[in-house]
């Protein structure tokens, strides 16, 4: 410290200390002279700077369910559409082989995430429509029962089994799969919108847009990759990334402090760098290239965008959580 | 305290280390009492207090004296009581020096000998050997924990008194005269504290003081440990009785006590110089040559202490049982004699110099806890022995692997030999008996659970340890075990481990009559011809009879508390109660009336146990050679002392005289204001030796002025708190708290670790920063205080360094406490270790003038 | 049904810590960690899975109310004592997927703790910050407001433990008077910041908890206008049918075409 810094101070006295200050102010070192600011609280300020809210406690495998789970669901609803309007047999599986993976991942991962994992039965105890999480466990079960069937049903039809009966089965757990998959897509935007967190219950009303339009870009996108590169997807592929496009300008636009998490920090530049590649770039490639590795190479890029943006509103929601001042910001203004 | 209608709290900090107390200062509060605090630092009670003064601490006597001359100079005492029940209008003998004449002491000064010979304090016509006895005139005022320090017993009730209260001698001319000079002006330049605030102080603490008022002090170890701690106190004893405070509700010292029964422990003493009951151990010498020579010293012919003979031959009773007999002095010879300074600062250096072969530490933890804790634990090293009773492995125990200077490497454990015997102890939930607390009230707790494994109550260990001494005694039939095997130790046990019975020993302590063994309903029945045995006469009247124990009695039945718990003596809630009716036995008033005479019934009553004979009138006047109590009128409240009255003056009992006087800390930033000759207390001991050294005053290596303290998070040295993770998380880590001016001055970051430096070591701490601490103007320069607590230490759950490690071992003149408040120091950013160059330096370095 | 209620009081409040230890060893709440904060006296930082009494220690210049420090800034040391607020509507109970948490018979809202999951919704779901998941168990935990005691017709162990009665406990009504009777007299007195906190006209509908404070709310990171996140539901939910409802219609338009 300052006494070995110093080689000519020997003299333990208070000159001593005015010694080294001058020779310090000689060399022109700068002197850690900042004024001392003590842990005080004023005017209406929070209570130290330490957070009022608690952070989501949620890791990996949540934000992947939101990915996994928007895909998926948004892919029952395509392989409904596409069985509506007389797509390919073959698309129409894959989507729905598509949803039944998430269908079969998507609990997996909801019940890594609890602290206890063993009790994820619990969820079933109740049906609460006040409670997003209820709804979304419902539905969960719902879609997977129903993509099943769905899947069932439609490869029975396919392997000689076309009877009313089968096709009836067929229609419904089609319809309702991809209603159940709508719901999957979009209510994870509420689950997070209708919380305490500032981030996110401010922009309850973007989030599920901007969740379904990532479903929406990211199921087209899967067929795209295992190889459906019909205008039916490239369709998909450019409103998504328009789409994208239009919530990034809004959200980087917005400047209210509480929206800083997506301006700032570590969520900040995932959001950001998330929303470019899901929506300007994707949408570049897609308009520059037509060919079937520009296509693929937009797919990937939304695909990439889309995970990284559900990771960059979990860390905004942890990062808006230890800010005080965001809260009441708001609430004053109520 | 909350009948007081103010309540000064200085050299305490009561919410922070007393808080279930504290409720009744808060309800006082509320009621509409002024709470004023004193203190150094800005902490918990200042927050809830209603007047914060800072206060450089060690300048106490300045201020409390200027209070005491505020009172005198504008007249607000409370003439009547003063006049009546204090020693005010004494005239004192002719050949009294105050320290205004003699430079800073007193008269009698011998500074060969360093110490006073009191003769020139006394009161004139006092006899110095009032009875005719072949007791030794000592010519040392001795002080001590007991009532008598004192020389051969002066007979006090002989004196000559001026009610007009303008004789140059008496007693409030001379207090007046001695405190002319601590004037508020004083207060600002040497306190720092401006006139302005002192004077607010003096006037909301006087008003709430007179017939209809009272105010109340309370006080804790920011007085006593001072190395002029009992005159501290004694200024509050002389403005209480100016004001007219003591003896009444609302009124009264508060001596808050450090921990839960400590008022027990010295009550039922862990004391060297005392035995129970504040009779007080012999000292090795003429006094104790022959029991008649100790009688003379300590039983004086007038004043209730005139009962010392039927105390101490009780107190021998319940010792020796039918050993003691008139013939043998009633085993008299049995009891250890004092043969110098036996206190822990004492022994603990006698350890030092290797002439101790053993120790038994019980339930104390002075590797962190004691002065110069550092210094401590290299004592601990020199014994051959060492026997620590603990709830777990504290410092003490554990000093010889994981003491800091084991772990620097500076000391080798191989190099020490100290066997060192850890046994587990019973908490107190573990195992029944008493609390006494602060306001002297006995309360009884029962085992709830049994102690885990091997842990065993005290009692456990003491009786089993004496048997098995006395039977080794047994086969060894020296003169010097014939006490051993004298001793009553026959009480019966119970359960699988032999637990001897805590009611027992509270029955022993009670008293009973020796023929029939029956309980004594109070100390009256306490005779001195070995008709009685009593463990400890101010104790009796707490078990009367059988099957009644009142300190396990929880049906409190009045304002004061009578039916929970037994208050000694007697179960008097307020002591010399007496004073709170005027000397015609009336109250003084409706409003603060406690006890008074009844005329018809002829006897006092009131709402508390009256402090005083019962059936003696007011206007009771005694014979020419009267003795005991009876020598004392009836408008004379404070029977303890010879001549019933209260002493603002001390003619005898204290070291350091019969006044208060202002002396300096050890350690100083300045030079005594008052007596620019004589800069520390005379009479106090520095022990200075290698390793206790101390700073010059002022010192420019050491620039700020130290103090140290506690928090309500943890206990004393920690061993009950840093290892219980409910409270190790409250208070994890070692810190000091600074002012911003401090910080900002030596750049130090808020949080960060800093060095603080003495002359005896150097610990590290974190640095909390704020304004609590205050930056004080002291004669015109600015002086920073450092504040310290004092509980970590290198074991449990949460460790820091050592506070006490930079406190000297120093001695009080009266009672030998160390001064732990108003040091010097120096403050250097980092932590120890990247400092110890910087702290070699510091402690090498020659003196330099500032 | 009574409702059981805390009013909890800063201006008698001593900064003890005795309401945390009592809560700590009566729920057998395990330690929260042992972190030197260098915020005044407070250790503990805030309520958490293993902090259900939080004692604040605000350091702050005095800018109302008597002066206590004669200095040239004055300053002021307020304590309070937090605790879950047991909201008349609470976001935790509203937001729990497994009926883990309840309202119980004195109107206290308590976590079953052998059906919770640890899904952690109710730790967003809380406007107050009170709850949150315990490492390892990885259950969620708050204040219990003892039930147990209360059935056994006890107090609450922190009421109990708080040696100037900082922490009175009783029915809802009655102690809400008190606190307002108390804000009186203490503005009286000269106490211009005096303020009960119970946010009755947000969503919340006022708390179980309430508390006389000086000064802001914010000062002691109480939220000025709690809000119980069902109030957002609606919204929510309406934006998210109606871009569910619009990309079906893409995907059809997609495969129609």
């Amino acid at each position: 410290m300052t006494s070995s810094a110093n080689p000519g101070a020997r003299k333990a006295s208070e000159e001593r200390l005015d010694e080294i200050r001058k020779a310090a102010a000689d060399a022109a070192l700068p002197l850690r002279n900042a004024p001392v600011s003590h842990p005080q609280i004023r005017g209406k300020e929070s209570y130290y700077g330490l957070p009022v809210l608690k952070a989501p406690v949620w890791t990996w495998e949540v934000a992947l369910y939101f990915f996994i789970g928007g895909v998926s669901g948004m892919s029952a609803a395509l392989a409904f559409a596409a069985q509506l309007f007389g797509g390919e047999a073959a698309l129409i599986r894959a989507a729905l082989f598509v949803a039944l993976t998430g269908a079969v991942l998507c609990p997996i991962l909801l019940i890594a995430d609890l602290g206890r994992p063993s009790r994820f039965l619990n969820m079933l105890r109740v049906f609460k429509v006040q409670s997003p999480m209820s709804m979304g466990a419902w539905i969960l079960v719902a879609f997977s029962g129903c993509v099943f069937v769905a899947l069932v049903a439609f490869e029975l039809t396919q392997r000689g089994y076309a009877i009313p009966l089968v096709i009836g089965i067929r229609w419904a757990a089609e319809a309702s799969g991809a209603l159940t998959g709508l719901f999957l897509a979009a209510y994870t935007g509420v689950l997070i919108g209708a919380t305490a967190n500032p981030v996110w219950s401010h922009n309850r009303k973007a989030i599920p847009p901007h969740f379904l339009a990532s479903a929406v870009g990211g199921s087209g996108a899967v067929l795209e990759l295992i190889g459906f590169l019909t205008p039916a997807t490239q369709l998909l592929g450019f409103v998504a990334a328009v789409a994208e496009t239009v919530l990034g300008i809004y959200f980087e636009l917005s400047r209210l402090p509480v929206n800083s998490p997506l301006h700032r920090g570590k969520s900040g530049w995932a959001f950001r760098i998330a929303g470019t590649l899901a929506g300007p770039i994707a949408l570049l490639v897609r308009l520059l290239s037509d060919s079937a590795s520009g296509r693929r190479a937009a797919a990937i890029c939304f695909l990439v965008g889309a995970l990284l943006s559900r990771y960059a509103w979990i860390w905004a929601g942890v990062a808006s959580a230890k800010d005080p001042e965001a809260l009441f910001q708001i609430q004053r203004k109520a | 305290m909350l009948n007081s209608d103010a309540i000064l709290i200085m050299g305490s900090n009561m919410a922070e280390n007393h808080p279930v107390a504290f409720q009744w200062v808060m309800e006082a509060k509320e009621k509409g009492s002024t709470v004023i605090h004193v203190d150094p630092r800005f902490n918990r009670t200042s927050a809830v207090a209603n007047m914060w003064v800072p206060l450089r601490a060690g300048s106490d006597i300045i201020f409390l004296g200027a209070l005491i001359r505020h009172v005198l100079e504008n007249e607000l005492f409370f003439r009547e009581y003063v006049l009546h029940y204090t020693n005010a209008p004494v005239i004192i003998q002719n050949d009294f020096g105050d320290t205004e004449d003699l430079e800073g002491v007193f008269s009698g000064w011998n500074s060969e000998k360093k110490s006073y010979d009191p003769a020139s304090w006394m009161y004139e016509g006092a006899a110095q050997d009032g009875k005719k006895s072949s007791a030794p005139k000592a010519s040392e005022s001795e002080g001590g924990h007991t009532q008598h320090g004192a020389a051969a017993m002066p007979d006090l009730s002989k004196y000559k008194t001026d009610p007009t209260l303008q004789h140059p001698r008496c007693v409030f001319q001379l207090l007046k005269r001695h405190f002319a000079r601590y004037t508020s002006e004083m207060v600002e330049r040497y306190c720092g504290v401006s006139e302005e605030s002192f004077l607010r102080v003096a006037d909301v603490y006087c008003k709430a003081s007179g017939p209809e008022k009272t105010g109340g002090i309370c006080y804790a170890v920011g007085w006593t440990q001072h190395s002029s701690g009992v005159q501290i106190i004694r200024c509050a004893a002389i403005l209480q009785l100016l004001l007219g405070n003591m003896g009444r509700p609302g009124g009264g010292i508060m001596a808050l006590r450090g921990h839960a029964s400590i008022q027990g422990s010295t009550d039922i003493p862990t004391l060297y110089d005392s035995l129970p009951g504040y009779l007080s151990m012999p000292k090795f010498g003429e006094e104790s040559k022959t029991f008649q020579n100790y009688l003379a010293k300590y039983k004086p012919r007038t004043g209730w202490w005139n009962n010392y003979d039927k105390y101490i031959v009780s107190l021998l009773k319940a010792y020796y049982g039918d050993a003691a007999q008139p013939e043998n002095d009633f085993g008299f010879h049995w009891l250890p004699r004092l043969t110098g300074d036996h206190s822990h600062q004492g022994y603990w250096l006698d350890m030092m110099d290797g002439k101790m072969d053993g120790l038994f530490v019980m339930g104390e933890n002075p590797a962190v806890a004691g002065p110069n804790s550092g210094m401590e634990r290299r004592a601990l090293a020199k014994l051959k022995w060492l026997v620590v009773r603990d709830m777990v492995d504290i410092e003490t125990s554990s000093f010889w692997r994981s003491a800091p200077e084991v772990q620097s490497g500076e000391v080798r454990p191989e190099d020490i030999q100290t066997e060192v015997f850890l046994m587990p102890a019973a908490g107190h939930a573990e195992k029944d008996g008493t609390f006494t607390n602060t306001q002297r009230l006995l309360q009884w707790h029962q085992k709830a659970v049994d102690a885990p494994g091997d842990s065993r109550s005290e009692n456990w260990f003491m009786f089993h340890l004496g048997n098995l001494l006395r039977e080794k005694a047994k086969k060894d039939p020296q003169p010097k075990n014939a006490g051993l095997l004298a001793l009553t130790w026959n009480y019966s046990t119970e359960g699988p481990h032999q637990e001897p019975s805590a009611e027992e020993i509270l029955k022993e302590v009670n008293g009973y009559t020796v023929a029939d063994r029956q309980l004594v309903p109070g100390f009256t029945a306490l005779k001195a011809d070995g008709s009685t045995a009593c463990g400890a006469w101010i104790y009796a009247g707490v078990f009367p009879k059988a099957g009644e124990n009142r300190a396990n009695q929880r049906a409190s039945k009045d304002f004061y508390g009578h039916g929970w718990g037994f208050a000694w003596p007697s179960d008097r809630r307020i002591i010399y109660n007496r004073a709170s009716a005027r000397p015609d036995g009336k109250p003084w008033s409706e409003r603060k009336k406690l006890v008074w005479w009844d005329e018809a019934a002829k006897k006092w009553t009131g709402n508390d146990v009256p402090d005083f004979v019962a059936t003696k009138p007011p206007d009771y006047v005694p014979g020419e050679n009267a003795e005991g109590d009876n020598a004392l009128a009836g408008d004379k409240p404070f029977i303890l002392h010879a001549d019933g009255l209260a002493w603002i003056w001390v003619p005898t009992g204290l070291a350091d005289g019969p006044l208060p006087a202002h002396y300096e800390p050890f350690e100083s930033p300045v030079s005594n204001p008052i007596y620019p000759n004589q800069q520390v207390n005379p009479v106090a001991q520095s022990k200075t030796r290698a390793g206790n050294q101390y700073a010059s005053s002022p010192d420019a290596r050491f620039p700020y002025v130290l103090t140290t303290y506690r928090l309500t998070e943890h206990h004393t040295a920690g061993g009950m708190s840093r290892t219980l993770s409910h409270l190790a998380e409250l208070q994890p880590e070692m810190f000091c708290e600074i002012s911003v001016e401090m910080a900002h001055e030596l750049t130090i970051t808020p949080g960060e670790w800093v060095t603080v430096v003495t002359k005896r070591g150097a610990i590290e701490a974190h640095a909390l920063v704020t304004p609590r601490v205050q930056t004080l103007e002291i004669e015109g320069k600015l002086i920073y205080q450092v504040g310290l607590p004092f509980h970590w230490g290198y074991t449990g759950l949460v460790k820091g360094d050592v506070g006490n490690d930079l406190i000297a071992i120093s001695e009080e003149p009266n009672v030998r406490i160390m001064e732990s408040k108003g040091l010097l120091c120096n403050v250097l950013r980092g932590r120890r270790a990247d400092n110890v160059l910087g702290v070699k330096e510091l402690l090498e370095a020659q003196k330099v003038a500032p | 049904m009574t409702i059981s209620a805390f009013l909890t009081d800063a201006t008698v409040c001593i900064g003890c810590k005795a309401c945390e230890v009592a809560c700590k060893e009566w729920n057998e709440v395990p330690a929260d960690g042992f972190v030197w904060s260098g915020l005044s006296y407070d250790n503990t930082q805030s309520l958490g899975a293993s902090t259900w009494r939080h004692v604040m220690f605000l350091e702050q210049p005095q800018t109302a109310g008597p002066q206590i420090a004669d200095t040239k800034d004055p300053f002021r040391w307020v304590f309070l004592s937090d605790v879950c607020k047991h909201c008349a509507n609470a976001g935790c109970l509203e937001a729990c997927p497994t009926g883990s948490i309840v309202r119980t018979d004195i109107g206290s809202v308590l976590v079953q703790k052998d059906v919770c999951n640890g899904c952690g919704y109710c730790i967003v779901s809380c406007p107050f910050g009170v709850i949150d998941r315990r490492p390892v168990d990885g259950r969620a935990f708050k204040c219990t407001f003892c039930y147990d005691r209360q059935k056994a017709g006890l107090i609450p162990a922190c009421a109990k433990a708080c040696p100037t009665q900082s922490i009175q406990f009783g029915n809802l009504e009655e102690l809400q008077e008190r606190g307002n009777n108390r804000v009186h007299e203490l503005r009286e007195r000269g106490y211009e910041d005096a303020r009960l906190y119970n946010p009755l006209e947000t969503s919340v509908g006022g708390v179980h908890a309430m508390f006389v404070i000086l000064g802001e709310p914010e000062n002691y990171n109480l939220p000025p206008a709690p809000e119980v996140p069902t109030i957002y539901l609606k919204s929510a939910w309406t934006s998210a049918l109606l871009s569910a409802a619009i990309a079906f219609v893409i995907a059809c338009v997609a495969f129609a075409h």
